[in-house]
């Protein structure tokens, strides 16, 4: 099962703030929602446990995320490879930054990703939806706190 | 005592059932009991790079974890499949070749306590790309097993007929069709999954398994050529078992690592199913792709039939069928109808899904077999643009044909297929119904009559064709009277639903003249039973049926000997009728069979020996042939794509009846279970190998809101071979109807143009097709 999603956020800093936000695993790791338990294993990756309800799928998965910027500071992939309950999950996720005067930057995301096991069987009944929430989530909240909003979640 | 075969008793397990007080595998609790639960792959397949237990074995109350590698130390990582053409791995080992396969298996002192360690088994895979599709697999781009030599995903293939006249008759017929008829996967989902108990006890030397299984004799055999333990430290007990379709005939591996871990632990293990390994593991069916070809002159007389098949059958080629027969019985696709030729042939390939394919009352692919003729002669109909009774009627083997030899090499015992036919037309009401469907098409309502007149083949089977594990597929009744004229009754098979302890003992009393409520019936005891090949495939009428009545009737010679001896006559003035013994020409001189049987403990004649039992292994000379002719109405909403099942009707022809409301209420189950093949089950696998039905809001089973009220009725032609004439009748259900119900959707949309729609008819097949023809 491979999903796709896309999105762009306008945040209110300047691109370097943003980069500089994006590249820190313990910032990232703040923006994701339903965080049970972070743990930073170096400059780019770290391991996360977040909670999972996807019908039947109920419980927690385990991630390790780890951060690709590239050296231009305008894109950043992220791999996030976990999965819990039986389940495999293989998110990619890449932010483009563009700037917008000295006090704006627009980021545009997408994310891809391949499941396996139970909650592939959601399949596309919940599931897109959920894990559309996870993602644009994350990036709402990266929006938020680098805008001095409080986090969506 | 009076009649009991032909009589609707009622069944006397149901009290038991009724009050909750059946005893099913997951009732029994020994003292120290462990759990064992299973650890999945995610992926359909992939490397096993590493397995690390140490999180899962640190668990409080984790005693072990098993892997393929412990057991391959153990030299029992590979299963012997039944027909003895593949083996199967018990743990994935190397790789993993179907999504859920099974990994690892934790040991623990609670079931919580073993499926939360399971969580903690650390499996690192490297993901290899899937074969989910067996036309990919026949490309051989991929090659899914390292194990096996030659290099290839293809299996086996299969033929039978003449294949030259065949491709003569069908290019020289003036019609012809041609259709891609698929029966897809789908699942028999019994209520109770799969489970065991298995129980060594170190200082006897003995194995105790309690099993939800169906052949408990082929089942010992089986562990013991697989362990080397003596078969006689092997004790199989098969408790009240909660349904099986045929899925509860195959080993799997739950079986295997829970015998090895009491082996090897010396207390008794305990495993039982998920819904979800029960779904996405165990024994499927079907997954036929069929090219079904047709040729007739323009009369509507049939000249030829070829079909050739692509089997998938997942990652191992472990399908319970006979030795000999690799496409089970499909060569029973000629069905009721008399081709002049034909030629079948299967070729089979590996997948990566899980193994299985002849489950859900199926009787060796007689199921895949029916659906493509009853469909193909649908669409012979409508290109001849002639009534599919017409059709069919025409082309018909006739009465006095039988036995009748098919051009594929069965020969069908009896039937009178046109007057079962008629049977169900008059009925249903057959010419009101078109002349209905007349004016509602005139209207532009779609309203549909499907017709399906099937021939099966059941009662595996003759020993010198059928066997198991080399083991012939004899049956075996064991009868013992005791003094006072009741008396137990044991057989070789294992019912689940089919009422064996009421109909076994109808036959027997039927012979004996004795109270069938007076007769136990005990079955699923290696200790005490006769060696049988267990139930499934609607073999246990025809095959252990013939033994109980056979054995009866040893009984019954025995018996007039003492006969004589009480009425003071020689044994040949002693006659059996009206269910007594009487002397020829003395009517009112008699004695019961309660009386003999008395005497046979208290008082034998001098020179015999004493009781009343004896057994017997009936090899059945030939299969048996049910049949019948099922007609579904329906309403489709044209808006909707919703199929609204109007009338159902079921006229069977299983020989000789021996309990009515038992056989009634086997076709009723098996009409619901065709009815949601036919609408609402398959088990689907998107590209990347993820089975997409995993529980029941994924794979439907329909309740009493969505099943149709079906109307019963009978022919009775009895099997000329079979001592007292019965065919079988569980699978008939299944076999017959779900072409019933797509011929008639088909039907419906016929207007419209639309031709064929494979199965599931979901609201969305059919609304799409509707749109896309309007």
């Amino acid at each position: 099962m491979n999903l796709e999603w896309s999105g762009q956020e306008r945040i209110t800093a300047s691109k370097e703030k943003v980069w500089s936000f994006i590249n820190d695993p313990a910032s990232i790791a703040s923006c994701l929602p339903d965080v049970r338990q972070t743990n930073v294993l170096d400059a780019h990756t770290f391991d996360a446990t977040v909670g999972v309800a996807v019908g039947p799928v109920r419980g927690s998965f385990k991630f390790k995320i780890a951060l690709e910027p590239r050296p231009d500071g305008n894109h950043m992939d992220m791999k996030i490879n976990g999965g819990g309950l039986g389940s495999v999950i293989d998110l990619l996720a890449a932010a483009d930054l563009t700037a917008e005067g000295d006090a704006a930057t627009i980021l545009n995301w997408k994310g891809t990703a391949s499941m396996r096991g139970p909650i592939a069987t959601v399949g596309g009944r919940v599931l897109d939806t959920q894990a559309l929430r996870v993602i644009s989530t994350t990036f709402e909240n990266v929006r938020n706190r680098l805008s001095g909003n409080p986090p969506s979640q | 005592m009076t009649q009991s075969i032909g009589v609707s008793m009622k069944r006397k397990e149901d009290p038991r059932f009724i009050r909750g007080r059946g005893r099913y595998l997951d009732d029994i609790k020994l003292p120290g009991m462990l759990y064992l639960a299973l650890v999945h792959s995610p992926y359909p397949h992939a490397r096993i790079k590493s397995i690390d237990k140490s999180k899962a074995m640190a668990v409080p109350g984790v005693k072990a974890v098993i892997t393929g590698e412990d057991l391959d130390a153990a030299k029992l990582e590979w299963l012997p499949t039944f027909h003895g053409y593949d083996k199967q791995m018990v743990l994935a080992f190397g790789k993993t070749l179907y999504q859920y396969q099974e990994v690892a298996g934790v040991i623990a002192t609670s079931r919580e306590v073993a499926h939360d360690a399971v969580e903690l088994v650390e499996v690192e895979y490297e993901p290899l790309d899937p074969v989910v599709d067996p036309y990919q697999a026949k490309e051989d781009t991929i090659i899914l097993r390292d194990d096996r030599e030659p290099k290839t995903n293809h299996i086996y293939h299969w033929e039978v007929g003449d294949k030259t006249a065949t491709a003569t008759a069908l290019d020289t017929s003036a019609v012809r069709i041609k259709e891609r008829i698929i029966s897809p996967r789908c699942h028999p989902a019994p209520l109770e999954p799969c489970g065991i108990v298995a129980d060594m006890n170190k200082a006897t030397g003995r194995l105790t398994l309690y099993m939800t299984s169906r052949a408990p004799h082929v089942h010992r055999t089986a562990f013991s050529l697989v362990t080397g333990i003596p078969e006689d430290k092997i004790h199989v007990i098969s408790p009240d078992v909660g349904g099986g379709f045929g899925n509860k005939v195959p080993v799997y591996p739950g079986y295997v690592v829970a015998t090895v871990a009491s082996v090897i632990i010396g207390v008794p293990v305990k495993w039982v199913e998920t819904r979800t390994e029960n779904l996405t593991t165990t024994g499927f069916a079907r997954d036929y792709h069929m090219d079904v070809e047709i040729g007739a002159t323009k009369e509507g007389k049939v000249t030829a039939l070829r079909v050739s098949t692509v089997a998938d059958h997942g990652a191992f080629d472990a399908a319970a069928d006979p030795r000999k027969y690799p496409a089970g019985m499909f060569g029973i696709v000629t069905g009721s109808y008399d081709f002049p030729a034909a030629f079948a042939e299967v070729d089979a390939y590996f997948t990566n899904k899980p193994p299985g394919g002849i489950a859900y009352r199926c009787s060796f692919r007689v199921t895949e077999a029916s659906f493509a003729i009853e469909r193909g002669m649908d669409l012979l109909a409508r290109k001849l643009e002639m009534d599919p009774v017409e059709l069919r009627r025409q082309n018909f083997i006739k009465k006095e044909q039988f036995p009748y030899s098919s051009p594929l090499g069965f020969t069908y015992d009896s039937g009178d297929y046109a007057a079962t036919m008629r049977k169900a037309l008059d009925i249903i009401g057959y010419e009101a119904l078109r002349k209905e469907q007349a004016e509602k098409r005139k209207r532009g309502e779609l309203m549909g009559i499907g017709i399906s007149t099937f021939t099966e083949t059941v009662g595996a089977g003759p020993g010198k064709q059928f066997d198991i594990l080399g083991i012939k597929m004899f049956d075996s009744a064991e009868i013992r009277i005791h003094p006072t004229g009741s008396g137990i009754v044991r057989a070789g098979t294992r019912h689940q639903g089919q009422g064996h302890e009421t109909t076994w003992a109808q036959i027997v009393g039927e012979e004996l003249g004795l109270d069938p409520q007076e007769l136990l019936v005990e079955e699923g005891d290696t200790d005490t039973a006769p060696y049988g090949l267990g139930t499934y495939a609607s073999r246990s009428t025809p095959v252990a049926g013939g033994a109980l009545a056979l054995a009866a009737r040893r009984i019954r010679e025995k018996a007039k000997k003492i006969a004589a001896h009480l009425l003071e006559v020689a044994e040949d003035d002693v006659e059996w009728k009206d269910y007594k013994f009487g002397v020829k020409g003395i009517p009112d001189k008699s004695v019961t069979m309660k009386e003999v049987a008395f005497a046979a403990y208290t008082n034998p004649p001098p020179d015999t020996e004493p009781g009343l039992e004896t057994s017997y292994y009936y090899d059945p000379p030939n299969l048996t042939f049910p049949y019948g002719t099922y007609i579904a109405v329906v309403d489709v909403d044209a808006d909707t794509g919703a199929v609204k099942v109007r009338r159902f009707l079921a006229v069977d022809d299983c020989g000789t009846v021996i309990n009515p409301m038992i056989v009634e209420g086997q076709i009723h189950g098996g009409l619901a279970e065709g009815f949601a093949i036919a609408f609402m089950q398959e088990i689907k696998y998107d590209e990347d190998g993820n089975n997409l039905n995993t529980n029941f809001t994924e794979y439907l089973i329909p309740t009493a809101l969505e099943t149709p009220a079906w109307e019963t009725d009978r022919t009775v032609t009895p099997s000329p071979h079979h001592p007292i004439g019965a065919k079988g009748v569980g699978e008939s259900p299944n076999v017959g109807s779900p072409q019933a119900f797509v011929n008639a959707v088909m039907d419906a949309l016929a207007p419209l143009g639309v031709t064929h729609i494979d199965m599931p008819l979901t609201r969305e097949k059919v609304w799409r097709a509707i749109r896309n023809a309007s």
